[in-house]
């Protein structure tokens, strides 16, 4: 078992607000979270109460104002544009659209995310994304433009796309509040899958009751103050 | 404890990035823990390579700029537009400079003497006709002779209506002055009331080529005088001259009875073969009086031309003309490379958010202009070529396409390009990953 200080997101009194002086409105109070190597943590709670700004600072999206963060290994108090930049290729976003670019093929959004990496080449990167698409069960429709797709199969090829990058970390922000339940089901369930196979810790945040299952542990969030925190249905089994 | 952190940085990288999601490696079969520690690219930083460098963006910008195909033609005709009004305006300015000098071009003398306060061929001040017996003193000096010029209607044979003409009259047998045609004309020039007529004359005039091949020569009437067009020479109208006519001396005399003959406008001088020409002028300039300048037939032309370019307005309409073209192009692309990025800026932020540079997006958008650019200047290029050629001929403008003139554009072009771009570029800063939740 790996100790407490290798895990791959470790927040100490983290505190955020927006505005400044008189304005300033405080949405983070004393958060402190762990989430420990492949893990996946929900975090719900209602509008307003802050997750998704603490998504934000753990993507490395937002500067740390108050408190210490620790992601991957960088700590991210103080830290630079550019740290935070190369922080943010090792982690996978999903988001609540999918934001494809809608120019460019499944497979060529996909390897997008394998562009920064300088040492590939274009026909790796290409196989790579191919491969992942398979991954996520829409390789036949590799080279669809996403406005052919349907909803769950632009969500899928989100997936491998913050997949393919080998990330140390995923961050999804209610990738399900766009989808019907079915696919939005699959959608989730795909990707704890492949993120168990990785071994790839997933913190997500939610409304959708009927995805509370996938969780290890579920962490309920209310005015910027980590409220509760429960073991999640599969981490009995 | 730590083991990620404290890694010592030569040992070697774990190499489980290569694998693929579901390896046996991954998938549980394998007994080392799942890793989750930053793939090794991250501590070892790529070297650089300058084709990745601009390649990638440049992709990603054309894929982009391809996917809306109205809004690509909308951009490229955009710059078309600019790429034909600043071909336009540079030919026209060109042209009207050669055109305004082609007079003074198709003088083909060694050395000129000018009155100084003449400003333009059209408009002379005369000076006395003695300068040019006074230059023959210099042994170098071959022969010298005076040249009148003035401006007469023109009837026109076909319809009777009447223009201004330009009138040269010289010693047409004497050889100092040749214009292109003249040769083969002198003897018939020697006749009383004969003229030559510029053939490149504007159509106004009549068209005197065909009348002189179905009548032979003819009489038309210049000023109040029938004189008869005896053959055809070359020079092309310019800014001061619709057409010309080219005359003896005696002839103009007698057509322009109020010019005194010791008044004279100009004196074309030719050297003896193997005369030094700068020393010659020095000399002429030593020898005569203050009444006249020295000067070759280069810096005459330049005289000419430096007058329609600072007395009149024309360089500056001109400039001002291709000014508006790129302004108008560069807004145009502006508009498109904004909107682009604007209707993009969910997928920018999301870039942005897996890791991209500002840098990197700020070289797509740059890219997509220099796409423009390229993509606009061709076909305005090509665009351009025809209109010159279709314009020269009815304006009887000589618009020419050259390399140089090609170059210029092009670079004004990119340069408006890459000036909208880097405009639209501002834009950027609204992709922010942080508004994507």
């Amino acid at each position: 078992m790996r100790s407490i200080e290798s895990a791959p997101v470790e927040l100490r009194d983290i505190g955020h607000a927006y505005g400044t002086g008189e304005l300033a409105r405080p949405v983070l109070r004393d958060v402190n979270l762990s989430v420990g190597p492949g893990e996946i943590v929900l975090l719900t709670g209602p509008s307003g109460s802050g997750k998704t700004t603490l998504l934000t600072l753990i993507g490395a999206l937002r500067a740390v104002q108050q408190g210490s963060a620790t992601v991957l290994g960088q700590q991210l108090a103080g830290a630079g544009e550019k740290q935070r930049v190369a922080l943010r290729r090792r982690i996978g976003f999903i988001f609540q659209q999918h934001n494809l670019l809608g120019f460019l093929s499944a497979r060529q959004n996909v390897a997008m995310a394998l562009e920064m990496d300088g040492r590939t080449s274009e026909r790796e990167r290409l196989e790579r994304a191919g491969a992942m698409l398979e991954s996520v069960g829409i390789g036949d429709r590799a080279e669809s433009m996403p406005a052919n797709l349907s909803g769950g199969q632009r969500q899928r090829v989100a997936v491998a796309r913050a997949l393919a990058g080998n990330p140390g970390l995923i961050l999804a922000d209610e990738p399900t509040a766009a989808l019907d339940k079915q696919s939005g089901g699959e959608v989730v369930r795909l990707l704890r899958e492949l993120a168990k196979r990785q071994g790839v810790p997933i913190l997500l945040v939610t409304h959708d009751p009927r995805i509370l299952d996938i969780a290890d542990r579920i962490v309920a969030m209310e005015d910027g103050r980590i409220t509760a925190t429960e073991a999640g249905a599969s981490a009995a089994g | 404890m730590n083991t990620i952190t404290t890694r010592a940085p030569g040992a070697p990288p774990p190499d489980d990035h290569r694998l693929l999601p579901w390896a046996p490696e991954r998938t549980g079969e394998h007994t080392r823990p799942p890793s989750w520690e930053a793939p090794p690219r991250e501590r070892r930083a790529p070297p650089f390579q300058p084709l990745r460098f601009l390649a990638l963006p440049l992709r990603l910008a054309w894929r982009q700029l391809r996917a809306e195909k109205a809004r690509l033609a909308s951009a490229i005709a955009g710059v078309m537009f600019a790429c034909v009004l600043v071909f336009m305006q540079l030919g026209f300015r060109s042209a009207l400079f050669d055109s305004a000098t082609a007079l003074i071009q198709n003088m083909r003398a060694d050395v000129f003497l000018m009155h100084p306060l003449t400003t333009a061929s059209f408009k002379p001040e005369t000076f006395p006709r003695a300068r040019a017996s006074q230059a023959l003193a210099l042994p170098d000096v071959q022969a010298a002779v005076p040249v009148y010029l003035a401006q007469a209607s023109w009837r026109n044979p076909e319809n009777g209506s009447k223009r201004a003409v330009q009138l040269i009259g010289f010693d047409t047998e004497a050889g100092v002055m040749d214009f292109p045609g003249l040769a083969p004309l002198v003897d018939t020039l020697k006749r009383a009331d004969t003229v030559a007529f510029d053939a490149r004359s504007r159509p106004e005039f009549g068209d005197m080529t065909r009348l002189l091949k179905e009548r032979g020569p003819f009489e038309v009437q210049i000023g109040n005088r029938m004189m008869e067009v005896t053959g055809l020479i070359e020079i092309g109208p310019s800014f001061g001259a619709d057409g010309n006519v080219v005359l003896s001396e005696v002839n103009f005399r007698r057509l322009i009875k109020e010019r005194q003959v010791s008044a004279v406008d100009l004196v074309a001088i030719k050297l003896k073969p193997g005369a030094d020409l700068e020393a010659t002028k020095r000399r002429l300039a030593e020898l005569l009086p203050r009444d006249v300048v020295v000067l070759s037939q280069a810096e005459l032309v330049k005289w000419e031309r430096d007058y329609w370019e600072q007395a009149t307005p024309i360089g500056f309409i001109f400039a001002f003309g291709s000014l508006m073209g790129l302004v108008v192009g560069m807004v145009i692309v502006y508009q498109i490379l904004f909107s682009d990025i604007s209707g993009h800026l969910r997928e920018y932020a999301t870039l942005k958010a897996m890791g991209y540079t500002n840098f990197f997006l700020s070289r797509a958008v740059l890219s997509a202009a220099l796409i423009l650019a390229v993509l606009g200047f061709l076909p305005g290029l090509g665009l351009s070529w025809l209109l010159y050629n279709q314009v020269g001929q009815a304006t009887f403008l000589p618009l020419n396409m050259t390399a140089d003139r090609a170059t210029t554009v092009f670079l004004l072009i990119f340069a408006m390009c890459g000036l909208a771009g880097l405009l639209a570029m501002r834009k950027l800063r609204d992709a922010d990953p942080a508004d994507m939740f």
